[in-house]
């Protein structure tokens, strides 16, 4: 029963309520970032390592830090918000067991507990598996580097472009330095007679 | 045993990409060369040496497409995502060559609009690639990303004068709307590829073809018979379509749906007129020679893949795309008629114009289905608005006041045009020539461009009768409609010469004692300009090449050999 698919189930969970529970934001987003690297971890059991990597990059690497970088910039301070989870409870409740008991039904409805006897498919064991298999990630740069070649260069060159036009866009050339502004060497050096006689 | 092989492997012989390769190899270096070497040691001093090189470098691409033996044959390779035939060909050889003039054009007056850094060549050169590949592409992904490469520079160049609010402001303007538009065309992408399970053009032909849909399915029994017409019978007869109609592998209204998104989205890029109204500001706000590369030289490549779309490849559904084109094409040529009357600014008036341009195009595109040379007449179309906009933009950007103290307006309104007869009257009559062109007056190529707009949508009406009989069933309703249709974007086309000949009477009949004064050209560009002017000319007189070049695109689309 305690298998690695249901520790790592359990701590997602948990960490997935610490998101929503937490009083601070930098703490949920924390446990926001734990949640996601819980799942991708889960899809690396099941043998999905793209959708694992994706996982890792796209949403730990970018999403979380941007959130990261805008929860830094707002200045939050941290407010009492347990009287308004109390006030919302009962009908946070409701929706709540509503929408579980849909999932579940679903789940159940769509999803077989164990899904064949065979030998083809077996949970324990899959020996195709094991004879010839190509891992996800080698499948999809497989693909992407033989029948999409064309388009991974034209996403090249477009990534190329945005970055080209985003640095000149943002950055700003700056003028000669004015006479107020206070440059530490050249002040230490003119007391200096050592250095610079001439 | 080769057939296949050139759908999964790439073999040189067969690289027919080698233009767009040398481009982007040689934007790549020009990038390196300037930040690793050149910029440290020339500085600001460089843009009008590196718009030069790239016209010459687009000169160099279309000889390359020029010698390319087999890029003419109609075979598609890179998986399918390419089509290699004489319509890509002629488009890329068209964009290549305007192009390339664009950058000849610019290049004297980019010191004088303070666009000196190199960037905005790069980016320019960025797009037309986009454009290039567009021309070419055969699936919706390869089109998708040859739009999101062409229209994220397009972006970029409006918003590249950072010190200008008006620029940023167009920018962004610009940005939310192709936004927008890329989500459209994503959404219809998946509409289409979620009914038919391909995003390759030459494979939903094959599943959306008409020989095995649109037959009545019982005809080869007749039963129940074609020509009784008792009312058991045709009820009968109808309540079987339905059912047949419905059997089908993929359900014909997602499909619909999906083109119309698509469709939607690509007219959004084009600014026809209920999506015109980002072009009004953006052309108004960006850079002049940014406003001068949408205005010009983006519409011919996206004209290509709607034809692509909807002409080669879906012609089955051929009675929505005529019905939403034929609405908008006529309300286009309404608003840009009638929407460039009370406008002063020069930028904002071509807008209008462009719109207009674009209307009288997708007006040939919606008589495909009768007339018998409408492809050909949306092309011819096209190179001559591509002539006459280089003329007029190249006069635009020209008008350069002769002032001690360095502007801050860029931006021309009717009333700089006062008296320019008499500050340079070779400019003012290259002007007037080219409005008069585009108004369409008798003796020059813009009379025989709308002519063939007019022409065709008139035999559209007439020819329907004796047409195919399976079009003949969608669309007799439409034979009135169409000669309607002609009447209205006439009248429109009277209109919208008001405002042509009003620039002119301003050039020269203005009654003001002082007008400004303009900086003389230099002899380079007099010679450009002298061309162009010339071809606008020479081309009513003898039309032929442009005909042979417009009659072998449209034959390209016709004859496509698919090696699956």
């Amino acid at each position: 029963m305690l298998n690695l698919f249901n520790i790592f189930a359990i701590l997602l969970i948990v960490s997935s309520t610490v998101v929503v529970l937490s009083k601070h934001p930098i703490f949920s987003l924390l446990a926001l970032v734990t949640s996601f690297l819980l799942a991708s971890f889960i899809l690396f059991l099941i043998e999905c390592e793209f959708l694992a990597f994706l996982f890792i990059i796209i949403y730990v690497g970018a999403i979380a830090i941007l959130f990261l970088f805008a929860i830094m910039m707002l200045d939050y301070k941290s407010t009492d918000l347990s009287r308004n989870t109390i006030k919302y409870l009962p009908i946070a409740v409701i929706f709540g067991l509503g929408f579980l008991s849909i999932l579940l039904y679903e789940v159940n409805s769509n999803f077989e507990k164990y899904p064949s006897d065979s030998f083809y498919i077996n949970i324990y064991q899959n020996w195709y598996d094991l004879i010839d298999s190509t891992t996800d990630v080698e499948v999809y740069g497989q693909v992407l580097y033989s029948y999409f070649v064309l388009q991974l260069l034209i996403t090249g060159l477009i990534l190329l472009m945005v970055l080209i036009g985003v640095v000149y866009l943002t950055n700003t050339y700056s003028v000669k330095p004015s006479n107020s502004e206070q440059v530490a060497f050249k002040q230490l050096a003119r007391e200096s007679k050592f250095f610079f006689k001439n | 045993m080769r057939d296949k092989l050139i759908n999964s492997v790439v073999y040189l012989d067969s690289f027919t990409l080698f233009p767009e390769y040398f481009l982007g190899l040689s934007g790549i270096y020009i990038l390196i060369v300037i930040t690793l070497i050149t910029y440290n040691v020339y500085g600001l001093m460089l843009q009008k040496a590196i718009s030069e090189s790239l016209g010459l470098m687009l000169f160099m691409a279309s000889y390359l497409l020029i010698n390319d033996d087999i890029i003419n044959v109609g075979f598609s390779n890179f998986n399918g995502s390419i089509l290699n035939d004489s319509l890509a060909y002629y488009s890329k050889l068209i964009v290549c060559i305007s192009s390339a003039f664009y950058f000849l054009i610019i290049s004297n007056f980019l010191k004088y609009y303070r666009l000196t850094s190199f960037e905005y060549l790069l980016i320019t050169l960025f797009a037309i690639i986009g454009l290039i590949l567009l021309c070419g592409s055969n699936d919706l992904l390869t089109a998708y990303l040859a739009i999101e490469l062409f229209s994220l520079a397009s972006y970029l160049l409006a918003s590249f004068k950072k010190t200008s609010t008006y620029s940023i402001d167009s920018g962004l303007k610009y940005f939310v709307t192709g936004a927008l538009s890329s989500a459209f065309f994503l959404l219809g992408s998946s509409f289409l590829y979620g009914q038919l399970g391909s995003i390759n053009f030459d494979v939903i032909k094959l599943l959306t073809d008409t020989k095995y849909s649109d037959k009545f399915p019982l005809d080869w029994v007749d039963w129940p018979p074609k020509d009784n017409p008792e009312w058991f019978n045709i009820a009968l007869r109808h309540i079987l379509w339905y059912l047949f109609s419905h059997f089908t592998m993929f359900s014909s209204s997602l499909v619909d749906l999906g083109l119309a998104l698509i469709l939607f989205s690509l007219f959004i890029k084009l600014g026809i007129a209920p999506f015109h109204l980002w072009s009004l500001d953006v052309y108004e706000g960006s850079p002049t020679s940014a406003t001068f590369f949408f205005a010009v030289i983006t519409k011919l490549s996206i004209f290509v893949l709607i034809i692509r779309l909807c002409y080669h490849t879906l012609p089955t559904f051929r009675e929505s795309w005529i019905f939403y084109s034929l609405i908008l094409s006529v309300i286009s040529i309404f608003v840009g008629s009638f929407g460039g009357l009370q406008t002063r600014k020069l930028k904002t008036l071509f807008a209008y114009s462009s719109t207009s341009h674009m209307g009288y195009a997708l007006l040939a595109f919606t008589s495909s289905i009768g007339a018998k040379f409408a492809v050909e007449i949306i092309f011819f179309y096209l190179v001559i608005y591509i002539i006459a906009g280089l003329a007029t933009w190249f006069i635009i950007l020209s008008l350069i006041l002769k002032t001690k103290k360095f502007p801050n307006k860029f931006n021309k309104e009717l009333g700089d045009l006062a008296s320019l007869h008499k500050a340079n009257p070779g400019l003012a009559v290259a002007f007037a020539t080219t409005m008069f062109s585009i108004a369409g007056m008798p003796p020059l190529i813009g009379f025989l461009a709308k002519l063939g707009v007019f022409l065709s949508i008139v035999s559209s009406g007439q020819e329907l009768n004796y047409y195919e009989p399976i079009i003949r069933r969608y669309l007799t309703s439409y034979n009135h409609e169409y000669y309607f249709v002609a009447v209205i974007t006439i009248l429109c086309s009277v209109v919208s010469t008001f405002y042509y000949i009003r620039i002119v009477k301003i050039l020269f009949f203005e009654n003001t004692l002082v007008g400004k004064l303009y900086h003389p050209i230099n002899n380079q560009k007099v010679l450009i300009l002298s061309f162009l002017v010339f071809l606008l000319i020479f081309l009513f007189i003898n039309p032929t090449l442009l005909y042979l070049i417009i009659y072998k695109m449209a034959w390209g689309i016709r004859v496509v050999h698919v090696l699956f």
